[in-house]
């Protein structure tokens, strides 16, 4: 089979697979390591599904779980917090913290009735491309696999309504 | 005595104007000085920088414009440096502003003049496969963005001064004389590519579907002749089946010249990739001697070229390419030295990876400036290992490839230009206070 | 809207993101560029912020990694607040990774500049505070790349403070006998730079010293060595690099290393001929690319070639298991190998030598210290390294070697009193902790990591720490020099200047919401936040924003500068919308 022909039928499966649903998955990357990383998947060319939006922010600690949950009340059928690997966090131990709070957000999120898979926490360094773009492609089968994200509504008011 | 704490730096390629910008950061004053146009040199030729893929105009424009907007660098594009005096911390450098008959200060950019100019040359930026007009810019991302006029070629006709908007066009425009005074000067005047004329057994000049290396990059860039198309010269058809040949005119003992160029092996690898990945399903060989694919990244970029892109690796130098007179397509007679055999293969478009040699006027500028050279023309380091960047006069320093084939890729000319930065710092420094 | 040539136009409809922009509120002006970081469309952005007004600009192209300080720098000399500027990433994190699918890389196109436009809105200008930048430099070890930058910057004015392991200098050209091409004494280059480097009154000399800690940041690190017992504590504006890389020992066994007495390392040869410990030989068999170049596949015709080989061959390659070494080429082995081929040619005018190659790379001029051995009978012969050569023992202390000629085309049989094996530089596995002390990452191959491969080789992607030597990648003598000048010019731009602006990403404490509880001052990994009278307070100058205190805040009361909890958020609903 010649590459064209591959290439085209991956595409085409893909293509299949989405007909029925669609997931959007948001992607938070640190600056230092896992946007960096995305960035090399980029020159490097590695292909994957292009259902990702990824908001850099300085450090994966920076992420309140608050965003993950607002990410969801507005529709994200995923969301994966990623930065530098334990040890390599530019400002020291901000990814610890990120860590620990993914994992309380991870018991709220059970309360709610979110399935475990939509959120998934990982450590990605600036020279991993391949892991990211791996990742984005895991992720998104597996949230297609669960279906819409049931979370979308109104009842839950929207935090940044509480706050001023 | 008095030093003086500016430097001039001769040849603005991507060596030239790291070397500019890390001395005018430094806080020194640098003429940076450039025989053609624009400023970007070889490097704004390629399309892409192995092994990074990285467009390479795209990693290369912000630095011309760092340069450019500098407070500290006095872009002389279209000068060249005449006379030379003095020594190290105070040298009097005559330099000549050759007239481009458009005025910098004016000339917007737009255009106009070469949309109505008559007159069509092939373009040098271009390695002759595409054309420009006698009023041109030479790339799109020139810097300065300033058309100049080829007088060379020029009708006169006067057209240009006529449709120009800004009034910038100046057919009685003179060359001017400036003398600077400089602390320390930096050589970085890149090299030629190698044409093969002589090695006849390729074809070079007389098969329309044999090219150079550089000819190929300027078809695949997006912002070349072709708009990034590859198509045969002789039928415009995308080439199907491609054989790139290493080592023409390096290594060599009878044609070109006897070094290894360092650089051809890696970039072949890198236009292999870009083949396949225009046409993914084209044949594309690389026929080579000793693959030279050493440095970061480079020998898994290489497998990488082999086990996902599917490029043709022969170990072989082949003796021979005929041309079908009708459909212009080219055959190859080789040895493949692996199996011993000798056999041919049928292909749409050769590329000669050639040498790369020293500029046809390193010579006479390695006079002007009382350096040595070697029997090839390129700049001879005082001590090549101890102290690789210096010249034999103290305060004239070399980076780039006019240092010959030392210089292995992109990084070592951007290393050899902090280098030579900071070994005139030194210079000036040390003696300034 | 960057077209970026074909890189991005080839694949995203960059016109009908361009319209599809003007629709989004507050966008009161958009146009497609061909290359916006060009001199046209950097005038362009100029213009039209002074033309229309504009007071928030947004450049959708490639990463903000390589040209947001760029468009930064030109809207300010428009006269806008350079945190008023925002870009969209659709290059790398689009139009390359959705390369066959073009529609939907436009529609991702336009959600990414809608999220970009959403963030734009909440923008707010800052004020970059400036801080000083000490004139001190430290140089992390004193092998020849480490002395050259320590000479490098002294001869400039600053204060060095050279730190190595070792109580020698000298790192690993002390143990080489002769450097090629020259064939000079190794001597003659590390000797004077270690005199200069001791006699200096700049440079501030620690043997028998490493690194136990560092924090801080460009212009400010705050180093504490360990030498013996004792700690010490430097202040330095900027630290270069310089930890070298070590030679690597095949394992026990492979190639019969530490098993056969004859098998030998390359650097090992050097040391036993300083030593004078080497016999005149009968025959010595070099063999390149031992523990290197791993990782690769390799296929060949095989229909020409003999049955049995071919059998041989095929049976080999499906049966090697992962081989032990590094996947790089090491770029200076084939020139050493020849070095010591010369030099046993020279000691022994009648010995055999050959050397076993796969791709003989002598670039360069070095072609010519390649013809030169072949002038002395050196013996090249390419072997296939799937098939690794077969050594056995042989009567008299001598080494049966059993390899593929592929010139030839048979298999050859050497008896050799000597088998050298020439090996990579790799890494050390000290780097990793330094590379968490410095927050310097390590690349794909194990090696420190430049910010990037082609520009910026010797800087690292934190500011104020750069890289000299082999501690980035194998190098030989005069590269490593090269690139030590290089790192000390680099350094020396940042510490000649005295004063850095920095980054205004910092964190502002609400006091009214604010209730004391001192969680970020228990957070604060650089102890930027106090909590004085109730309240916390911040020290501008310390925080280097990371935001983990406002995401932990019990009472929202704490905002990061140019990433507060409002433009994320925006993000987020931007990305449903």
């Amino acid at each position: 089979m010649s590459e064209i022909d591959t290439v085209e039928s991956t595409v085409d499966t893909e293509k299949a697979k989405r007909v029925n649903f669609d997931p959007r998955i948001l992607v938070f990357t640190c600056n230092w390591c896992s946007y960096a990383g995305a960035d090399l998947a980029g020159t490097s060319r590695l292909q994957y599904p292009p259902n990702a939006r990824i908001i850099r922010t300085m450090c994966s600690g920076r992420i309140d779980p608050v965003f993950v949950l607002e990410a969801l009340r507005d529709g994200a059928d995923g969301v994966i917090v990623t930065g530098c690997h334990p040890g390599d966090c530019h400002y020291v131990k901000g990814n610890f913290r990120a860590e620990k709070r993914f994992h309380f957000l991870k018991m709220a999120l059970k309360q709610l009735g979110v399935e475990e898979d939509r959120v998934r926490l990982a450590w990605i360094s600036a020279g991993e491309g391949e892991k990211f773009s791996l990742l984005v492609r895991d992720m998104t089968d597996k949230v297609r696999e669960l279906g819409p994200n049931q979370l979308k509504s109104s009842t839950i008011r929207s935090t940044s309504e509480v706050r001023s | 005595m008095m030093v003086e704490k500016s430097a001039l730096v001769i040849g603005a390629g991507i060596a030239g104007i790291q070397a500019s910008l890390d001395l005018a950061n430094r806080g020194i004053k640098t003429y940076l000085v450039e025989k053609s146009p624009s400023i970007g040199g070889r490097m704004a030729q390629l399309d892409k920088t192995f092994p990074t893929m990285d467009c390479s105009i795209c990693i290369l424009a912000p630095k011309m414009i760092e340069c450019f907007r500098h407070p500290n660098i006095d872009l002389l594009t279209y000068s060249e440096v005449r006379e030379v005096h003095g020594s190290a911390g105070d040298f009097t450098v005559k330099v000549v502003k050759k007239p481009r008959y458009v005025q910098a200060d004016k000339c917007v950019g737009c255009g106009i003049c070469a949309d109505h100019c008559p007159v069509e040359v092939p373009n040098e930026f271009d390695s002759g496969m595409g054309i420009r007009k006698a009023v041109y810019l030479p790339f799109p991302q020139a810097v300065p963005r300033v058309y100049t006029v080829d007088r060379d070629h020029c009708l006169d006709c006067g057209l240009c001064q006529s449709v120009c908007t800004a009034k910038a066009v100046d057919l009685e425009q003179q060359p001017v004389e400036l003398e600077l005074h400089v602390g320390g000067i930096v050589v970085a005047t890149g090299f030629d590519v190698y044409e093969p004329f002589r090695i006849t057994s390729y074809g070079y000049g007389k098969y329309k579907n044999v090219m150079t290396a550089m000819q190929l990059e300027r078809l695949l860039s997006a912002s070349g002749p072709t708009g990034g198309r590859i198509m045969r010269p002789s039928d415009g058809r995308i080439p199907r089946s491609i054989a790139f040949l290493q080592c023409v005119g390096s290594r060599d003992q009878r044609f070109g010249y006897p070094y290894c160029s360092s650089i051809c092996c890696k970039y072949a690898v890198k236009d292999a990739v870009l083949m396949k990945e225009h046409r993914p399903d084209s044949e594309v060989y690389i026929f080579y001697i000793d693959l030279r694919v050493f440095g970061k990244g480079f020998q898994e970029f290489a497998n990488r070229a082999k086990k996902e892109f599917g490029v043709k690796f022969i170990r072989s130098s082949p003796g021979e390419i005929r041309e079908d007179p009708e459909t212009r397509d080219l055959t190859l007679w080789y040895e493949d030295t692996l199996t011993r055999t000798v056999t041919s293969l049928k292909v749409d478009l050769v590329v000669l990876c050639t040498a790369l040699m020293p500029r046809s006027d390193s010579v006479e500028l390695a006079k002007i400036l009382g350096i040595d050279t070697d029997k090839f023309g390129f700049l001879v380091p005082s001590d090549s290992v101890g102290q690789p960047v210096d010249t034999q006069v103290p305060g004239i320093v070399g980076c780039g490839y006019c240092l010959g084939p030392r210089t292995g890729d992109i990084p070592d000319s951007v290393m050899q230009a902090g280098a030579a930065a900071a070994r005139v710092s030194e210079i000036i420094m040390a003696r300034s206070v | 809207m960057c077209h970026c040539g074909i890189n991005i136009g080839g694949v995203v409809n960059v016109p009908e993101v361009v319209e599809y922009a003007k629709t989004l509120p507050n966008v009161v002006w958009t146009e497609g560029n061909l290359y916006t970081c060009s001199e046209a469309g950097l005038s362009s952005i100029r213009d039209s912020i002074k033309k229309h007004g504009l007071n928030r600009v947004i450049v959708a192209s490639c990463t903000p990694r390589t040209h947001e300080p760029l468009f930064r720098a030109t809207c300010e000399e428009a006269g806008l607040n350079k945190y008023l500027f925002e870009m969209a990433n659709i290059r790398e994190q689009c139009s390359w990774v959705h390369s066959h699918e073009p529609e939907e890389a436009t529609a991702k196109a336009k959600g990414i500049v809608r999220m970009a436009v959403a963030r734009a809105r909440w923008l707010e200008p800052q004020d970059e505070p400036e801080v000083d930048v000490s004139d001190s430099a430290m140089v992390i070890g004193g092998g020849v790349s480490g002395l050259t930058a320590a000479v490098t910057l002294a001869n400039q004015g600053f204060k060095v403070h050279l730190v190595e392991k070792e109580p020698q200098l000298g790192g690993i050209t002390r143990r080489l006998g002769k450097i090629y091409p020259t064939l000079q004494d190794s001597s003659e280059i590390i000797d004077p730079l270690i005199k200069t480097t001791t006699s200096n009154e700049n440079i501030q000399v620690y043997t028998s010293a490493t690194l136990k800690d560092v924090s801080g940041y460009v212009g400010n690190f705050k180093v504490t060595l360990k030498k013996g017992t004792e700690d010490m504590k430097l202040d330095v504006g900027t630290i270069v690099l310089a930890s070298g890389a070590l030679n690597y020992e095949p394992p026990k066994g492979s190639f019969q290393y530490g098993v056969l007495g004859g098998v030998v390392t390359q650097l090992q040869l050097e040391e036993m001929l300083a030593r004078g410990e080497v016999a005149e030989p009968e025959r010595v068999l070099m063999i390149q690319c031992v523990g290197s170049r791993t990782g690769e596949v390799w296929t060949y015709e095989l229909s020409d070639m003999s049955q049995s080989f071919a059998a041989r061959l095929l049976s080999k390659i499906l049966g090697v298991k992962k081989e032990e070494g590094w996947p790089y080429c090491s770029k200076i082995c084939c020139m050493n190998a020849i070095k010591n081929a010369i030099r046993i040619k020279e000691l022994w005018p009648k010995a055999h030598v050959d050397i076993l190659f796969s791709d003989l790379r002598t670039y360069k001029e070095y072609e010519d210290f390649y013809r030169k051995a072949r002038a002395l009978e050196v013996k090249f012969i390419r072997y296939i390294r799937e098939i690794p050569p077969e050594i056995t023992e042989a009567p008299n202390k001598k080494l049966n070697v059993t390899a593929y000629d592929t010139l030839a085309g048979v298999e050859t049989e050497f008896l050799c009193d000597l088998v050298v094996l020439s090996t990579p530089l790799c890494p050390s596995k000290e780097d990793v902790m330094l590379a968490r002390m410095l927050k310097v990452p390590l690349g794909p191959d194990g090696f420190f990591m430049e910010a990037h491969p082609k520009l910026r080789p010797v800087d690292c992607q934190s500011d104020g720490i750069f890289i000299a030597g082999t501690a980035c990648g194998p190098k030989d003598i005069p590269e490593s020099i090269i690139s030590a000048k290089a790192a000390a010019a680099r350094a020396s731009i940042l510490m000649a200047n005295r004063k850095l602006r920095t980054e205004a990403l910092t964190a502002d404490v609400n006091t009214d919401l604010c209730i004391g509880c001192g969680l970020c001052e228990e957070l604060c990994p650089y102890g930027a936040h106090k909590i004085q009278n109730g309240k916390s307070t911040t020290i501008a100058a310390l925080c280097r924003g990371c935001g983990v205190c406002a995401a932990d805040c019990p009472r929202h009361a704490i905002t990061m500068r140019h990433y507060s909890d409002r433009q994320i958020l925006a993000q987020v609903e931007a990305m449903m919308a």
